[in-house]
């Protein structure tokens, strides 16, 4: 870890992070607060998503229904709009901490100063992490604020299993971000790697969808991180989260050492 | 100070650097001349460890470049080819961070450097002109005092009066015993600065050489214009070498001889004379075309 480059690029980086926070935190609190008015129509609503096929329910998270609040935060904020939100910090942060110095020299500057490239991507990685924790920490506290502040009933509210949602997403994009680190660290080319990362994270995303909503093809969520994060599961007080959460950190950790490590090795067109 | 030793990087398209070596002693001023794609900056990004040789090694203070990544950028100093700079920050801001990764506490050469380039620190740097880029770039190369100093292309972009100001600098720190490694493709550049020469093609290097050698090997290319045709017709018979002739005009490859060129001219009235710029094949040509029989 090399502090001054730390610094530097929280810095640097500090603005963007924020703004996908806030838009995240945004976000739950205007789902929070129009709750209230949809809990009036939950029944016809729920009639509707019923008369679904359950497949299409299914991919989107929204098997549990509108009927409490939990299922349809569960539904509407962990499953579709933060899901999306992050998963794209998850693409593009990676490629401007590693690929685009690389491909735009900078890089060089970097490694002519008395640190390892090791370190380089040690601190780089850190500042993701850094910055996706940012954005999870605040997102949960502003839920929790925003239930305190919107929900009247609001002791039916499992703080515990809202946490442990939160947790869940953050170990999601901890493995979504170190899949992306690595793509980055092995690119000389920031739009390529991009490319590439974006394709593999939404294709995760959209295999997982593609496997719920048939029976038949759910060989297809073999393949995807995405199967692994339950949001609807874990509001039931259902599935291990604790295991699943687990795999992916561990996913996530493997993604970053193995881009240290071939970072180390590799040639740089600098 | 400085040895590269049968380094070797093919790429796979075929080019690349072939067992490429020389050594530069401590104090010395090495220039590293080649045209545009001769392969210099791969030579560069071995010294700075950021590609890993083939066959060979780089070694600065006795440490391998590549294997010791962190440590031998201690004695390194460098000025990249191409600059880019982290984007969303003043030059000032820059040569801080610059000086916290390098664990340079004393400012005092930076701002001797800054005051001596002159330019204001406090733009910011996607605001910079190239030569300013440029002049931001060689403070970071010297600011933390370093023993080895390697330049990739360093007065590109810099006006004539800045060029000489860099030079006094790079002869000052020659003084105190720096050693230089300065690529360039062009010779002039080189010649005011170096003790010692190589010159690269197609990543082979085709000599080391002496630089008071290298400027009797130059070829320069010179055009004069005589007050009437009669005189130039004479001219010709001169035992010179004659590159074209049209009217009054006639243009002439000096080689070292510019005895019998100055005696020759001397003979006629002179209107004019000028003298070509050339790129470096023309200017070591016959060096050149030497080499490539040899292959």
């Amino acid at each position: 870890m090399n502090f001054s480059l730390y610094k530097h690029m929280m810095k640097v980086n500090i603005k963007g992070v924020m703004n996908y926070a806030i838009g995240a935190a945004f976000y739950i609190v205007l789902v929070v607060w129009i709750y209230p008015g949809m809990e009036k129509t939950a029944k016809p609503l729920n009639d509707m998503l019923s008369a679904m096929p359950a497949g299409m329910t299914k991919a989107f998270n929204l098997q549990n229904g509108f009927g409490s609040f939990e299922s349809f935060i569960s539904g509407e904020f962990y499953g579709v709009l933060f899901t999306l939100i992050v998963s794209i910090f998850c693409v593009m942060v990676p490629i401007q901490l590693m690929a685009k110095l690389v491909d735009q020299g900078s890089m060089a500057y970097l490694l002519s100063t008395p640190t390892t490239r090791g370190k380089v991507a040690f601190t780089q990685a850190s500042v993701f992490l850094t910055g996706l924790f940012l954005i999870s920490a605040i997102t949960t506290a502003c839920g929790i604020i925003g239930v305190r502040i919107f929900i009247n009933d609001a002791n039916s509210f499992h703080v515990d299993r809202f946490i442990q949602l939160n947790l869940a997403a953050f170990a999601l994009f901890v493995a979504l971000g170190g899949i992306s680190f690595l793509v980055s660290s092995l690119s000389n080319d920031e739009k390529k790697a991009m490319g590439i990362s974006g394709m593999i994270i939404f294709g995760f995303y959209s295999l997982d969808i593609v496997g719920k909503i048939s029976e038949k093809i759910d060989w297809l969520r073999d393949f995807t991180v995405f199967t692994l994060y339950k949001p609807a599961d874990i509001v039931n007080g259902k599935g291990d989260v604790i295991q699943n959460c687990i795999i992916l950190f561990a996913i996530g950790l493997i993604a970053f050492l193995v881009s240290i490590l071939v970072f180390r090795k590799r040639d740089l067109p600098l | 100070m400085l040895t590269v030793q049968n380094l070797t990087k093919k790429f796979s398209n075929g080019r690349g650097i072939f067992d490429v070596s020389f050594s530069v002693k401590k104090g010395e001023v090495f220039g590293f001349l080649g045209p545009n794609g001769a392969g210099k900056s791969t030579t560069i990004r071995h010294i700075m460890g950021f590609m890993k040789p083939d066959q060979g090694y780089v070694k600065v203070n006795g440490l391998d470049t590549w294997q010791k990544q962190g440590e031998v950028q201690k004695y390194i100093g460098y000025l990249p080819g191409e600059i880019a700079f982290i984007e969303g920050m003043t030059g000032k801001g820059f040569l801080d961070f610059m000086a916290q990764m390098q664990g340079v506490k004393n400012l005092s050469k930076r701002n001797a450097l800054i005051e001596r380039l002159q330019f204001d620190a406090n733009t910011p740097i996607r605001k910079m002109s190239k030569g300013m880029k440029q002049k931001v770039g060689i403070v970071a190369a010297f600011m933390h005092d370093p023993e080895v100093i390697i330049l990739d292309e360093p007065t590109s972009g810099l006006d004539p009066l800045m060029q000489k100001v860099f030079i006094e600098i790079v002869l000052e720190e020659k003084e105190k015993g720096k050693t230089f490694l300065m690529s360039s493709h062009s010779f002039p550049e080189i010649e005011r600065t170096c003790d010692r020469a190589a010159i690269i093609k197609d990543g082979i290097v085709i000599a080391v050489k002496d630089i008071h050698e290298l400027q009797t090997m130059q070829r320069k290319l010179f055009e004069v214009t005589f007050n009437n045709d009669e005189d130039a017709k004479s001219f010709l018979n001169s035992n010179l070498q004659i590159e074209s002739h049209e009217g009054n005009r006639v243009r002439v490859a000096i080689q070292g001889n510019y005895d019998s060129f100055i005696e020759e001219t001397a003979k006629y009235h002179v209107r004019n004379i000028a003298i070509f710029t050339q790129n470096l094949e023309d200017v070591f040509m016959n060096y050149y075309d030497r080499s490539g029989d040899l292959k």
